[in-house]
C-alpha cells in the first residue's frame, strides 16, 4: 500500500494538479473568511463544474478548499468576532480579545500555523493509518455516539459563561432549534408549521450567521462616527517566519488538538466545530493559567484551529474506505468522487490507487501551502479590511451574508430565517446571553437525542444497552471523570485552605 | 430594380419560413432540469450524466441546465416541477416510491395527475445485508431468528417511508415475522451501524453494496432477475420469497405538455438510453439502469402509488 503512495506522487506534482491545489487553498481561505459561505457550500457549488475536469484536478481543488476554509473562518473570527465558518466559533473566544489588544496579527499567525499543522497531521494519518482507523469508526454505533455527545456537553459546560442561568437558557434555545424538522424515528413533524423548508431542520450556517454575523454587523453600522481607521487597521505583525519560534511552546496543544481533531473526524456525523470546542476545552483544562482564557490567550486560538483542520483529511478515512462520511464536507466530497465514477470502498483503492493516494497527497500539500498562502494573505491583505469605514464594512458583511445564506438551498426562506435569528442574536447580545451554548445545543443536542432514541430502539427499549459495549463503558468513565474531577479538586483545595487557616 | 424587389421578396419569404419553423421547433431556449437533491447525490449524478445526452438528441443547440432545489427529501423540487408551465422547458427528477409516498404522509401540493411521465432511468433493487461478523447469512436463518423472538431482528434503514421501508413491510408480510425498524437519518450512519454490527440487518440498494462485498453478507436481491452488477447474488424469488422492490429514479414534466414536445422528449430519452456511452457513464457511477418510457412509466407510478396506499392503510409509518 505504501508503494502505491509513492507511485501516486508524480501525477500529483504535475503543474496542473499543483495549480488546482493552490487555487483551491486561496478560494477556500476566501470562502471561509466570508461569513455565510462555508466549505460544504463551496464544494457543492464546485462539483457541477468539475464534471468535465480530470479527477485529480477536481479533487485537488476540493482538498484545497477544505483546508483553506477551515483556516479562513478564523480571519473574521479574530478581527471582527464573526466566525466565518461554524468551526471557527471557538477561535473567536481568544482571537478577538487578542485583536482588541492590538495582537490580531499574531493571532492570525498562530491560527495559520496551527491550521497547517493540524492539516498536515490529519493528512499523514489519512495516508498511513486509514484502514485501521476505519475499524475504529465502526466501533461507534448509536449508543457510543450518544455518549460522545454527552461527553461533549459535559466537557464544555464552562462555555455557559459567568451567568449559569443565562447560559442554560441559551443552551436550551439551541436544543430547541435542533428539534425543528421531521423526527426521523417516528416521522412526525416538529415545529414546522407546515413549511416544507423546515422539514430537514435548520441548517447550522443559517443559525450561526444570524446569531454571530448580523449583530456585530449591525454594531458596525451603529458606529457612525468615523474614528481613526489608520490605527485599527494595523495588526502589528512581524514576518511569519520570525513569529514561528515564539509559537513552538504550543507543541503540546498542537499534538493534543491534532489527536482530538482526527478522532472527531473519523466519527460519523460530528464535525469541525465539535472538534474545535472539545480541544479548546481540553487545552484550557491542561493550561497553568486557565483564568486567562477567553481574554486573549494565543494557545486557545492554537487549540481550536489545529483541531478544526485535523478534522479534514481524517473525515475522509471512513468516507473513502467505507463510504461513511465523517463530516458534512466529506459527504459532499463523496459526491464529487461519484461524479467521476469513483465509488468509495476497498475497490476504489484497488482500481484507482493513483487517484485515491494522489488525493491524500493533495491534502498534505494543501495543508503545507496554507502556511505560505495563508501566512501571506493573513499578514497583509486582510488587515486592510479593517481600514474600511465601519458602516461600509457592516454593509458589505450584511450583503455577503444574504448571498451566502440564499445559496445554501437557493431559496429566500433561509434568508428570512437568518434575519429572525439575527434579531434574536441582537437582543441576546444586548442582554448579555452567551452565544456559544446555542451553537453547541444545536449540534450536540440533536445528535444526543437522535442517537439515544436509535440506541433504545436497537435495545428494544432496555436502557442497559447504553452500557453494553466496552467502548460505551470507556466513554461513560470519561464522562464521569469530567464531571467528578472538578468537584474533587475543589474539595481538596478547600481542605488544604482550611488546614492552612487552622495552622 | 426588378431583381432587387425579387430578392427582397425572397428574403421575406425565407425569413417567414424560418420564423414559423422556429416557432414550431422545440426546443428553442434552455431547458431547466430541476433536481430535488443537493449536488453530488445519486439523483444529481444521474441528472448530470443525462443532461449532455439530452442536449445532443434534442438538437437545436439547446442547453439543459441542472438546477438543484434540495429539501424535504425531494418534495420541494417535485412541487416546483408540478407547478411549472407545461411548455417543455422545465423538467425534473422524480424518485419513487418517495414522490408518491409524500402524497400520503404529508400535505403535498401535487398528486399523481400533476405530471407528464417521461422516463424512468434507474431501478436500484433492494438487498438484505447483515454484518460480516453475524452468523445470520441466509434468508432461512434470518426468518428463523425473526420468528424465534419478537423484536430480535433490528433493521437499519435510511429513512421512513422510502423504498427500504416499503421493502421491509413486504418482507414482514411475506415471512410472517416482526422486525424492529431503526430509521437513521440518511444512508451513511445506517451503513456505519450495519458494518459495525450494531444492528442485525440492513436494507440498502444493490448499487451501495457492490463495493463492499467483503464487509457485508448479502442475503438476496429484490429484483425479478439477477443484477448484472452482482451476478452471484440470488434473487428472493429464487429463494422462495416473492419480494420485488427498489428505488426508482426518473424524469417528469408538468402535466399538460403539448403532444409534439412530449414526443420529442420521449424520443430523446429513448435515444439517450440506447447510447452505449451513456450506459457506461451510468454503470461507472453505480446506477443500475432500466428504462420505462412514457405510458410504461405512468403505469409504474400508479403501481407504486397503489403499493404505498396499501401499506399506508394497513401499517402507517407515522
Amino acid at each position: 500500500m505504501y508503494g502505491n503512495l509513492i507511485d501516486a506522487l508524480p501525477a500529483v506534482l504535475s503543474l496542473g494538479n499543483i495549480f488546482a491545489v493552490v487555487i483551491g487553498v486561496i478560494a477556500g481561505i476566501c470562502v471561509g473568511a466570508l461569513p455565510g459561505l462555508s466549505a460544504t457550500m463551496a464544494i457543492s457549488v464546485l462539483i457541477p463544474f468539475t464534471f468535465g475536469m480530470d479527477p485529480l484536478v477536481a479533487l485537488g481543488m476540493m482538498a484545497g478548499i477544505y483546508n483553506g476554509a477551515m483556516y479562513g473562518g478564523s480571519i473574521p473570527a479574530v478581527l471582527l468576532r464573526i466566525p466565518g465558518t461554524p468551526a471557527a466559533v471557538a477561535t473567536s473566544f481568544d482571537g478577538y480579545p487578542m485583536a482588541q489588544q492590538g495582537r490580531g496579527g499574531y493571532a492570525l499567525q498562530v491560527a495559520v500555523v496551527s491550521s497547517a499543522l493540524g492539516g498536515i497531521a490529519s493528512a499523514l494519518v489519512l495516508m498511513l493509518l486509514a484502514p485501521p482507523l476505519a475499524k475504529v469508526t465502526l466501533l461507534f454505533g448509536p449508543t457510543e455516539i450518544f455518549w460522545v455527545a454527552v461527553f461533549g456537553m459535559s466537557a464544555i459546560v464552562f462555555l455557559l459563561g459567568g451567568d449559569i442561568i443565562k447560559g442554560l437558557i441559551s443552551a436550551a434555545f439551541g436544543v430547541f432549534v435542533s428539534l425543528i424538522g421531521v423526527d426521523t424515528i417516528t416521522g412526525y413533524e416538529r415545529y414546522t408549521f407546515g413549511h416544507l423548508e423546515l422539514l430537514d431542520g435548520i441548517n447550522i450556517v443559517v443559525l450561526l450567521v444570524g446569531l454571530y454575523a448580523l449583530p456585530p454587523a449591525i454594531g458596525l453600522l451603529e458606529e457612525v462616527r468615523d474614528f481613526d481607521t489608520q490605527n485599527t487597521g494595523r495588526l502589528n505583525t512581524t514576518s511569519i517566519w520570525k513569529a514561528i519560534p515564539s509559537m513552538l511552546k504550543y507543541w503540546k496543544t498542537w499534538l493534543r488538538s491534532s489527536v482530538i481533531g482526527v478522532f472527531v473526524g473519523i466519527l460519523p456525523g460530528a464535525g469541525g466545530s465539535m472538534a474545535a470546542f472539545l480541544s479548546y476545552n481540553e487545552a484550557r483544562r491542561a493550561s497553568k493559567n486557565p483564568e486567562d482564557w477567553g481574554k486573549g490567550e494565543p494557545e486557545g486560538v492554537a487549540a481550536s484551529e489545529t483541531s478544526n483542520n485535523a478534522d479534514t483529511a481524517a473525515a475522509l478515512i471512513p468516507a473513502l474506505t467505507l463510504g461513511i462520511p465523517g463530516t458534512a464536507v466529506a459527504a459532499v466530497m463523496l459526491g464529487g468522487l461519484l461524479i467521476h465514477g469513483l465509488q468509495p470502498g476497498p475497490m476504489l483503492f484497488r482500481d484507482n490507487p493513483e487517484i485515491v493516494f494522489g488525493f491524500m497527497w493533495q491534502f498534505l500539500f494543501a495543508a503545507i501551502l496554507l502556511i505560505f498562502l495563508g501566512g501571506a494573505l493573513a499578514t497583509n491583505s486582510f488587515a486592510q479590511v479593517l481600514r474600511l469605514p465601519r458602516p461600509l464594512l457592516g454593509a458589505i458583511i450584511i450583503a455577503l451574508v444574504f448571498i451566502g445564506v440564499y445559496s445554501i438551498n437557493n431559496r429566500m426562506f433561509d434568508v428570512y430565517l437568518m434575519l429572525g435569528f439575527g434579531l434574536i442574536g441582537y437582543f441576546m447580545d444586548k442582554l448579555k446571553f452567551p452565544l456559544p451554548p446555542v451553537v453547541l445545543g444545536l449540534i450536540l443536542g440533536g445528535f444526543a437525542e437522535q442517537n439515544l432514541r436509535l440506541a433504545l430502539r436497537i435495545g428494544g427499549g432496555d436502557w442497559s444497552i447504553l452500557a453494553s459495549s466496552p467502548t460505551a463503558k470507556v466513554l461513560i468513565a470519561m464522562v464521569l471523570l469530567v464531571i467528578v474531577s472538578p468537584i474533587i479538586s475543589r474539595r481538596l483545595r478547600a481542605r488544604k485552605a482550611s488546614k492552612k487557616v487552622a495552622a | 430594380m426588378g431583381f432587387k424587389s425579387l430578392s427582397v421578396a425572397a428574403a421575406l419569404i425565407v425569413s417567414c419560413i424560418t420564423t414559423t419553423s422556429a416557432l414550431a421547433e422545440y426546443p428553442e431556449k434552455k431547458i431547466d432540469m430541476i433536481v430535488g437533491f443537493a449536488a453530488g447525490g445519486g439523483t444529481d449524478v444521474m441528472a448530470r450524466n443525462i443532461a449532455p445526452y439530452l442536449e445532443k438528441y434534442l438538437g437545436n443547440g439547446v442547453s439543459v441546465v441542472v438546477k438543484n432545489m434540495p429539501g424535504a427529501s425531494g418534495q420541494i423540487g417535485i412541487t416546483a416541477v408540478a407547478e411549472a408551465d407545461p411548455d417543455g422547458y422545465t423538467i425534473g427528477t422524480y424518485n419513487l416510491p418517495g414522490a408518491m409516498a409524500r402524497t400520503l404522509d404529508r400535505n403535498a401540493d401535487y398528486d399523481a395527475d400533476s405530471f407528464t411521465y417521461l422516463a424512468n432511468i434507474v431501478n436500484d433493487p433492494n438487498v438484505i445485508v447483515t454484518p460480516k461478523s453475524s452468523d445470520i447469512d441466509t434468508m432461512d436463518k434470518l426468518v428463523e431468528a425473526a420468528k424465534a423472538r419478537s423484536g430480535a431482528v433490528t433493521v437499519a434503514m435510511s429513512s421512513l417511508g422510502g423504498d427500504d421501508h416499503f421493502f421491509l413491510q413486504k418482507l414482514s408480510s411475506a415471512t410472517g415475522a416482526d422486525y424492529i425498524t431503526v430509521p437513521f437519518s440518511g444512508s451513511a450512519p445506517a451503513r456505519s451501524a450495519l458494518m459495525g454490527g450494531h444492528v442485525t440487518m440492513g436494507i440498502i440498494n444493490v448499487s451501495e453494496v457492490v463495493n463492499f462485498r467483503d464487509e457485508l453478507n448479502v442475503l438476496g436481491i429484490a429484483s425479478k432477475e439477477r443484477s448484472n452488477m452482482a451476478e452471484d447474488i440470488p434473487t428472493f424469488q429464487e429463494q422462495g420469497y416473492d419480494l420485488v422492490n427498489g428505488s426508482l429514479r426518473g424524469f417528469v414534466a408538468p402535466a399538460g405538455l403539448p403532444d409534439d414536445v412530449e414526443s420529442k422528449l420521449l424520443a430523446a430519452f429513448q435515444q439517450t438510453y440506447d447510447d452505449p456511452d451513456f450506459q457506461t457513464a451510468m454503470r461507472k457511477s453505480g446506477n443500475p439502469t432500466e428504462l420505462a418510457l412514457g405510458d410504461d412509466f405512468e403505469a409504474l407510478n400508479a403501481e407504486q402509488l397503489e403499493l404505498a396506499k396499501q401499506i399506508w392503510e394497513t401499517q402507517p409509518w407515522k
